[in-house]
């Protein structure tokens, strides 16, 4: 048995086993040692990552096994440079929520156990190597959060959660199609039937699918619909903001700090090597679905009144920057500049992840003890909560891109290596940098500066198990923007096999048009 | 023997520790931060205690390259890409920008010391500076584009913060606000000009120190073939270059956030917007200054916005009746020299620099000299800004008031105080930049020079109605002189404000001609730069380049050494400054002239200069809240009705749907007998219709 099962068995257990207790301590106890477990084991994965590094299927921790052979189902996981910091990044986040819940007394048992499921599917999202498994629990991420939302939410919660239930569930239902589609033919051709990840993805590439382009392009546009409502990219977004308004703040963290990772895993693992096969406007389209959440999102961040909801939107434009990224870095060019826009759209997603944490938090901080979250109605809280501004003003100038923090390393990454293969684009998401800057220091300004808002009665510091997390966020970005070596490695490594390698794209990138160069 | 003298040497060598000058303050801020409430006076030490140790390493630096020759030195380190790195280069423009900035931030820490003495939150005001110290050395360090860059920001963080440190005033939040996104703007421009830089020195095929400096150099011959839509690659990115510089250096039109700047503490203002962070802009082109003049046009435009700056803003400092902000439009108003002269470089070549920078430093020291004892009128009369309250303050607060003085009288370049030496110089050389030109380029000069007069009038507009006449307000009546920490400051900035020029001046030609070449070792030092070689840890030695060739890449040819001006246009200068002078004390100190038949509402020209030519009311009042509220509501109309209108249509429809076929199952036997006949008789027809029968 590998860690990766052993990792997923910690959190299996701990779920069980805190939904049979009583008390918040008993169920918080439970929770605490077996998401800080799964962390641990997460911790020691990557300290172990290059000993179990296999280099012929170059996934660390591979573990597979025969499940459901007769329909060519198997238990196939493993990390690899892009996943191995995804399941960090879900360990890091459920760990420190369970410290962020420490007073939760509605349904305490079931709360953390919820928690702790949502910790498992998301980590068997990022480790499945088979397809059956990567749809299972990509569809079992939305039970615990359709719970989280539609118990602890706010008022309207039923609304918003079965919105974001029915919303995303359509998109994976189509990417289902996609993914069927894609076994079916595979299994018509060769006459081996198998869900198998890397098995479907290279067939596909490789191009021994006896199929028309029409159905190439069905299975990418089904499964890039999947990808892209999770996200979230612009126009297929609107799950979003009403989910988050209404979901509890650790539904909010998790949602936005790790589930709509997914999606943008789902780039890396299972789209990236289709690009290029499919038709090469595509690429486009996903550049394109990039740039415009970049550019939407600060002119809707700049409308909004309640501060949830504005970060919600700086959510989509920062996953645009992914797809930019991706979506640039395949197209042929100069090597060292595609590895860096790779590396740095995998960065982001971590850097993301990390940072959005902190401004979820801050929002929940700000509306547990204030009761509002309407921007207009705050105003002064350095005064009340001189740690809380601190910790709230370093998250806010993080997400909007400040050097020495790791967004920045991972949107300079994602713009300089760009430029040569899509320099509109790039040109074009570069204008929205002032307006980013512009709606956070405006949020900033309105909610911790001026004159202290009386009518707030006397609002009390933030409590030590809010702290706590929100502080070791805001060290894990800091240091990861100053040195972000250890994290950047490995993705490097990886982006250099899937760019350069050959086995994953053609090497030296997809030649689009002649010289490269899209015709408009 | 030699071993010891090699060993002495290794040990004096502070070339290799450059990076602690930049780490030194950060741990500082660090200490400021978490533990600085418990220590000596809460708050204070830390942050000036470790700025000294950056005075130690910067002047150790200097001692090693100016006096022992031994070279200039650059190292670094892999940061994050592949071909990034964190590098630090010594050579005398950096150790010119170093030696000021460790100095005056030491100074103003320690009158900071005194300024600050009563506020609650002392710790963190000392933790910001002493961060963006730290920054602002990490940005004069930096060996390339991207950790210039990085710095950049970090200073822009702090002025942000420091703008707002009394974040409770809500003018002094949307001032921090502003600052920023006036550089935001042009900021992400040059982060673009960054990203083209990159992607056109990776096509040469470099993967090593990609954006650094001295590599970027090194490849300007191929790297001018580039072209980005048909036009020069260098050009476009130099231009990109300039926005930065615009935003940060506050160049038209981008220089509307320094006088809001001034809600800050004026220790604040003195540190950040006047002497050291402002003039990071005109740092970066003098660093890049090989690549603007590789690139064609691009330092005509940086002489021509430079220099419509100076005279801009001069023309404003005319009418405002704060104290900080009048000197706030003279720093903006300096800054345009030294971006013009950088601009003349284009046919001075590197001595551009060294006159750029010689005007850099001695503005440092005056300029905040000036604000520190403009500090010390604030603290001494309960924060009263509007000169129109103050007057006859010298006799209150001599010390402030002569320190005050001292800094004007540089400023307006009076004779053989340092502004005499670096202001005229620049002056003149763009004159033969300008003849040299010919047709427009006379035009920088000339706004240069009409520049001086106002600037003469508008400081001692400001000098004799604070310090002259009788008190017009109530605090006015009794100042009260500032103590010890803040005394100190005055009178050694105000030495170095006088002073100089002697300090720079070369004796060795006799005392008289001595005495007329202040400057001379500063700029036979700093034009040194570019063209010496640079030595790296690494092994890797950057040759020194040959200007004349790399100002023909940007069809520049520069002008061989030793041309002067004719008498009168050194003199110019020097009668323009001594009549705007006499307007002065004509107006402000004699009387002779009632300006307030002029200071009207119905004189349009007083109108346009009191509402600032109407810039802010255009960026504010049409751009950001007419124009952006406009669209920023149409989008959230169309985020809401249009794109989620459709998601809720779709389900609208699907629920409707579902409410039809609800309808439907009304438990009643006849009704479903009648839908499966229905059905049933549809299916018949269909399949009849199939088989072509009928």
């Amino acid at each position: 048995m590998g860690l990766i099962t052993i990792l997923l068995l910690v959190l299996l257990a701990g779920a069980i086993l805190s939904l049979l207790t009583k008390t918040t301590a008993q169920a918080r106890g439970v929770a605490l040692v077996s998401s800080f477990g799964a962390l641990a084991i997460s911790i020691l994965m990557y300290l172990m990552y290059d000993a179990n590094f296999n280099t012929v299927t170059h996934y660390a921790f591979e573990e597979s096994g025969t499940w459901m052979p007769s329909i060519g189902i198997g238990y196939h996981v493993g990390v690899d440079g892009i996943s191995l910091p995804m399941v960090i990044l879900a360990t890091i986040v459920c760990a420190l929520c369970t410290v962020f819940s420490w007073t939760e007394s509605k349904r305490p048992n079931q709360f953390f156990a919820l928690l702790l499921l949502m910790d498992l599917t998301l980590i068997g999202v990022f480790v499945s190597l088979d397809f059956f498994m990567f749809y299972v629990f990509w569809e079992l991420t939305l039970l615990p959060m359709f719970f989280l939302i539609g118990i602890w939410g706010g008022p309207r919660k039923d609304y918003s959660a079965i919105k974001f239930l029915i919303y995303t569930h359509i998109a994976s239902v189509l990417m289902m199609l996609g993914i069927f589609a894609l076994y079916y033919f595979h299994g018509a051709s060769t006459g081996i039937y198998t869900f198998d990840i890397p098995t479907l993805v290279n067939a596909y590439k490789d191009g021994i699918l006896p199929i028309s382009q029409f159905w190439l392009d069905f299975i990418f546009v089904t499964i890039m619909f999947g990808f892209m409502v999770k996200m979230p990219s612009v126009p297929f977004h609107t799950w979003l903001p009403d989910a988050h308004v209404e979901a509890p703040t650790i539904g909010s963290i998790i949602l936005a700090g790790v589930l709509l990772k997914m999606g943008g895993y789902g780039l890396f693992r299972v789209l990236l090597p289709m690009m290029g096969v499919a038709s090469t406007w595509f690429i486009y389209l996903i550049a394109l679905f990039g740039l415009v959440s970049i550019l939407y999102s600060p002119f809707a961040a700049l409308a909004q009144k309640d501060l949830k909801k504005l970060v919600a939107f700086s959510s989509i434009g920062h996953m645009g920057f992914i797809s930019l990224g991706v979506a640039a870095s395949v197209l042929a060019g100069m090597d060292p500049a595609r590895v860096v826009a790779h590396t740095g759209a995998m960065f982001q997603m971590f850097s993301h992840g990390i940072i959005t944490c902190v401004l979820f938090g801050c929002c929940g901080v700000i509306e547990h003890h204030t009761h509002t979250r309407i921007i207009d109605d705050l105003g002064g809280l350095t005064k009340k909560m001189p740690k809380l501004a601190i910790l709230m003003i370093v998250g806010f100038f993080a997400s909007l891109g400040l050097p020495l923090c790791s967004g920045f390393v991972a949107e300079f990454g994602i713009l300089s290596g760009s430029y040569h293969t899509m320099p509109i684009f790039v040109m074009l998401a570069a204008i929205s940098i002032p307006f980013t800057a512009g709606y956070h220091l405006w949020a900033v300004q309105r909610t911790m500066f001026g004159p202290y808002n009386e009518y707030l009665g006397d609002v009390k510091e933030i409590k030590w198990f809010e702290f706590l997390p929100l502080a070791i966020w805001t060290i894990i970005f800091v240091v990861l923007g100053i040195y972000p070596e250890p994290i950047i490695g490995m993705m490097q490594t990886t982006a250099e096999y899937f760019l350069l390698s050959g086995d994953v794209l053609p090497i030296g990138g997809i030649h689009v048009a002649a010289g490269g160069a899209f015709p408009w | 023997m030699s071993d010891v003298a090699t060993a002495t040497t290794a040990l004096m060598d502070f070339r290799p520790y450059a990076h602690w000058i930049m780490l030194l303050p950060m741990i500082g801020f660090l200490l400021e931060l978490l533990i600085g409430k418990y220590w000596w006076r809460k708050g204070g030490m830390f942050a000036t205690l470790s700025i000294l140790g950056s005075v130690i390493i910067s002047y150790g630096c200097l001692y090693n390259v100016y006096v022992q020759h031994l070279g200039f030195w650059e190292y670094s380190w892999d940061w994050f890409y592949p071909g990034i790195v964190a590098g630090f280069t010594i050579d005398p423009l950096s150790l010119a920008m170093l030696c000021m900035v460790s100095f005056i931030s030491f100074f103003i820490h320690f009158y900071a010391i005194g300024y600050m003495s009563h506020d609650c939150a002392k710790n963190v005001y000392f933790a910001e500076t002493a961060l963006f110290t730290g920054s602002m050395f990490g940005l004069v360090l930096a060996n390339n584009l991207l950790q210039l860059f990085i710095f950049w920001e970090m200073v822009g963080v702090c002025s942000y913060l420091l703008i707002g440190f009394w974040w409770h005033k809500p003018e002094a939040a949307a001032a921090g606000k502003k600052a920023w996104m006036s550089c935001a703007v042009g900021d992400c421009l040059f982060l673009l000009g960054i990203a083209m830089m990159y992607t056109i020195m990776v096509k040469q095929g470099i993967t090593t120190e990609i954006i650094s400096f001295n590599n970027i150099f090194q490849n300007l011959e191929h790297l001018s073939h580039e072209t980005i839509f048909g036009m020069s690659a260098l050009t476009i990115i130099c231009i990109l270059f300039m926005c930065g510089v615009l935003g940060k250096s506050a160049g038209f039109p981008l220089h509307v956030w320094i006088p809001d700047a001034m809600e800050g503490p004026t220790t604040v203002s003195a540190l950040i917007h006047a002497a050291t962070m402002v003039t990071a802009g005109v740092y970066l082109i003098a660093r890049a200054f090989p690549i603007f003049l590789a690139a064609p046009n691009a330092l005509m435009i940086v002489a021509f916005m430079g220099a419509f700056t100076a005279l801009y803003a001069s023309t404003l400092g005319l009418v405002v009746n704060d104290l900080k902000r009048i000197f706030a439009y003279s720093t903006i108003s300096q800054l345009g020299y030294m971006i013009a002269i950088l601009g003349c470089g284009a046919v001075l070549g590197v001595a551009a620099v060294a006159y750029a920078l010689f005007h850099l430093v001695a503005h440092a020291f005056f300029k905040a000299l000036l604000f520190l004892s403009s500090g010390s009128v604030l603290h001494g009369i309960g924060n009263v800004r509007d000169i129109k309250e103050m007057g006859g303050l010298l006799k209150g607060m001599p010390w402030t008031g002569y320190a005050m003085l001292a800094g004007a009288l540089a400023l307006i370049a009076f004779p053989f105080t340092a502004g005499y030496y670096s202001k005229d110089k620049v002056i003149e050389e763009a004159y033969i930049y300008a003849v040299h030109d010919g047709g427009l380029g006379y035009l920088p000069w000339i706004f240069l020079v009409l520049g001086v007069i106002l600037t003469a009038t508008y400081t001692f507009r400001a000098w004799y109605l604070a310090m002259t006449g009788e008190p017009r307000s109530y605090p006015a009546i009794r100042p009260h002189e500032c103590g010890f920490w803040m005394k100190t400051t005055l009178v050694v900035l105000s030495v170095f404000a006088l002073g100089l020029g002697f300090l720079t001046a070369d004796w060795s030609k006799g005392i008289i001609s001595g005495l007329f070449s202040g400057g001379a070792k500063f700029w036979h030092f700093l034009e040194e730069t570019f063209v010496h070689e640079t030595h790296t840890a690494s092994g890797v030695v950057y040759e020194g380049l040959n200007l004349h060739d790399i100002a023909l890449l940007g069809g520049n040819t520069l002008m061989e050494h030793g041309a002067h001006p004719p008498q009168w246009v050194i003199l110019l200068p020097l009668i323009l400054m001594i009549a705007g002078l006499a307007i002065a004390t004509m107006v402000y100190y004699k009387n002779r002239v009632d300006v307030s038949k002029y200071v009207k509402k119905d004189n349009p020209l007083y109108q346009i200069l009191w509402n600032k030519y109407y810039l802010d009311y255009i960026f504010k009042d049409i751009i950001a809240e007419k124009i952006i509220m406009t669209v920023f509501t149409f989008w959230d109309v169309l985020d809401r009705y249009v794109i989620d209108g459709v998601v809720n249509l779709m389900s609208w429809i699907t629920i409707q749907s579902g409410q039809v076929s609800r309808k439907l199952q009304t438990g009643v036997v006849q009704n479903y007998a009648t839908a499966v006949i229905f059905g049933v008789s549809m299916l018949m027809i269909l399949v009849i219709m199939l088989r072509g029968g009928l």
